[in-house]
């Protein structure tokens, strides 16, 4: 009897489990997202200098090869793809254009910002995660120290700033990828591909590819400090956090994409 | 590559000149990698050997069914059935500008679906929810020593922990793909009748696929599917330093599997082009 009233408990349990934890995670994100706005505020501009130059070197310098092997291969394979099409029809001319528009405006974008989001912010989590567990987020409360202001902002600043280089850089190795693929692999010359770039892609196709770096750069920030900063549980509430955190990411990468592509057409 | 630990500076026991340092620079990167490389080989070649030689443990294999597959459904859902509705946006709003023509919209995308998005995405999307998922969960059990009692009990942890999980996303990576392919094709059927007013019917155009699209989405999906549990594991196997190690595996674990998703995407997807233009057509 006792058994039975337990299964028949068990999915209004998960239920309910699963709506707590989704308001506490929402609640969090928002509390997160208005208390580092704050801090930009003018009056309120408070950040740690140090700490920042030292996430801009990490989160950018360290994430800079995967960024270009990825971009590359990108590219390459963009132009693979396009080139079947293209020869269907024998419009060679078109090529670049049909790399360079996807590149640019959705697969530069979305792939940076998956790798970003899995090389960066699972690593911020983890280190978050890891100061919540052992207590060092505490201490700096003690020690009167915000940690929104030495632990959030620098990361928040330095992704940002980093993300949208990252895509330019992204950008321009993902051209040159699919300049190289298309003169080794389909005998497409490397100068008429450019010029199909240059005649075809356009100034808005950078800047929209860019707006969604900005803004998937603002989301793995928070989303990743705040999965961080909530870690409970020892070294197996760390590696629940950086899944969390990751699966949170790639969501918000996919319905921010969809959120500008409809807003800007 | 930028996976690397921080490895400290060795002793040499000499003073360290520039030259030398430079060196060391350019030199434990491809260290690391063609270490990395060799076990990763070695993982794969033990894991195919105990799952020849050893009984298999129907049971394990489907809790992490359950887990690859059941738990992640859902994301899978969400994030291919907004790539649908964001790809058909862009190339609707082209093909509306430049030729005013929808009709060939759902079949080529139907092709472009099958062979690049649907399974590297999934693929993507399997390395960050179910490659973390691994390392995170075998990391701890190395730290809290519970692989060395395994080890004790005669029970090697590549046959205990690998082979199950080798097996169960192996399959649900197919599974998922073609999943993925659903979902995705109807949010873009969807988006296309609600943004642009094309006719379901008209979307719905399986003439540009062949053999060959299928073969490629499907080889894809098998390469991927064996290659990110490899490499989840042996980073979650790999890792010292109690909680902060389970932390950097976590995150070599996803940047891993996320580089080898491309890399494999890349010589496939070669191959298939070198394929069809030596096919007869």
């Amino acid at each position: 009897m006792h058994r039975l009233a337990t299964t028949l408990q068990a999915p209004f349990h998960w239920l309910g489990q699963t709506a707590m934890s989704w308001s506490f995670n929402a609640g969090g994100l928002a509390l997160l997202t208005f208390q580092v706005l704050r801090n930009l505020l003018p009056w309120r501009w408070q950040f740690d200098g140090p700490e920042t130059w030292r996430n801009l070197y990490r989160v950018g310098v360290k994430s800079f090869p995967i960024v270009v092997v990825t971009a590359v291969l990108v590219g390459a394979i963009m132009v693979i793809q396009s080139g079947l099409y293209i020869e269907q029809y024998g419009a060679y001319g078109l090529l670049g254009w049909g790399a360079g528009y996807s590149i640019l405006r959705e697969v530069g974008p979305i792939l940076i910002g998956l790798m970003f989001s899995g090389r960066v912010g699972a690593n911020n989590t983890a280190e978050l995660g890891t100061m919540k567990v052992t207590d060092q987020v505490d201490a700096l409360r003690a020690l009167a120290i915000d940690p929104i202001g030495y632990l959030v902002m620098p990361r928040f600043i330095a992704m940002i700033l980093m993300m949208f280089l990252l895509v330019v850089i992204g950008n321009f190795t993902a051209l040159i990828g699919g300049a190289i693929t298309s003169q080794v692999l389909l005998d497409v010359n490397m100068v008429l591909f450019f010029q199909s770039v240059i005649a075809y892609v356009l100034l808005d196709d950078l800047l929209h590819g860019l707006i969604k770096a900005v803004a998937f750069g603002f989301a793995i920030a928070i989303i990743s400090c705040h999965f961080g900063l909530s870690t409970s549980g020892g070294a197996v509430g760390v590696g629940r956090a950086v899944n969390a955190s990751v699966v949170g990411s790639a969501i918000a990468i996919f319905v921010l994409d969809y959120a500008i592509t409809f807003a800007s057409l | 590559m930028s996976a690397s630990p921080d490895i400290p500076g060795r002793p040499t026991g000499r003073e360290p000149s520039n030259f030398r340092e430079f060196l060391s620079a350019l030199g434990e990167p491809i260290l690391y990698l063609t270490r990395t490389f060799r076990e990763l080989i070695e993982m794969f070649g033990l894991t195919l050997y105990y799952m020849a030689r050893g009984r298999t443990r129907w049971r394990a294999i489907f809790e992490q069914l359950h887990e690859v597959g059941n738990r992640s459904v859902i994301f899978v859902a969400v994030t291919l059935g907004f790539l649908g509705m964001i790809l058909i946006y862009q190339a609707g709003y082209q093909a509306e500008q430049i030729t005013g023509d929808l009709q060939l919209l759902g079949g080529l995308f139907l092709q472009l679906l099958l062979r690049e998005f649907a399974p590297t995405i999934t693929a993507m999307m399997i390395a960050t929810r179910v490659a973390t998922g691994m390392a995170a969960q075998i990391g701890s059990m190395v730290v809290t020593e519970q692989v060395d009692a395994l080890q004790m009990c005669a029970a090697p942890p590549v046959d205990y922990l690998v082979v199950p999980r080798f097996i169960a996303t192996t399959i649900m990576m197919i599974v998922l793909t073609i999943f993925a392919v659903l979902v995705s094709y109807s949010a873009g059927a969807l988006t296309a009748l609600f943004s642009f007013g094309l006719n379901v019917r008209t979307f719905i155009d399986l003439s540009f696929i062949g053999w060959f699209d299928l073969i490629l989405c499907l080889s894809k999906a098998l390469a991927y599917g064996m290659a990110v549990p490899i490499i989840a594991c042996h980073a979650g196997l790999n890792v010292s330093g109690g909680s902060e190690g389970v932390g950097r595996a976590t995150t070599n674990a996803v940047v891993n599997a996320s580089l080898a998703v491309v890399i494999l995407d890349f010589i496939i997807t070669s191959l298939g082009y070198v394929a069809l233009s030596l096919l007869p057509s």
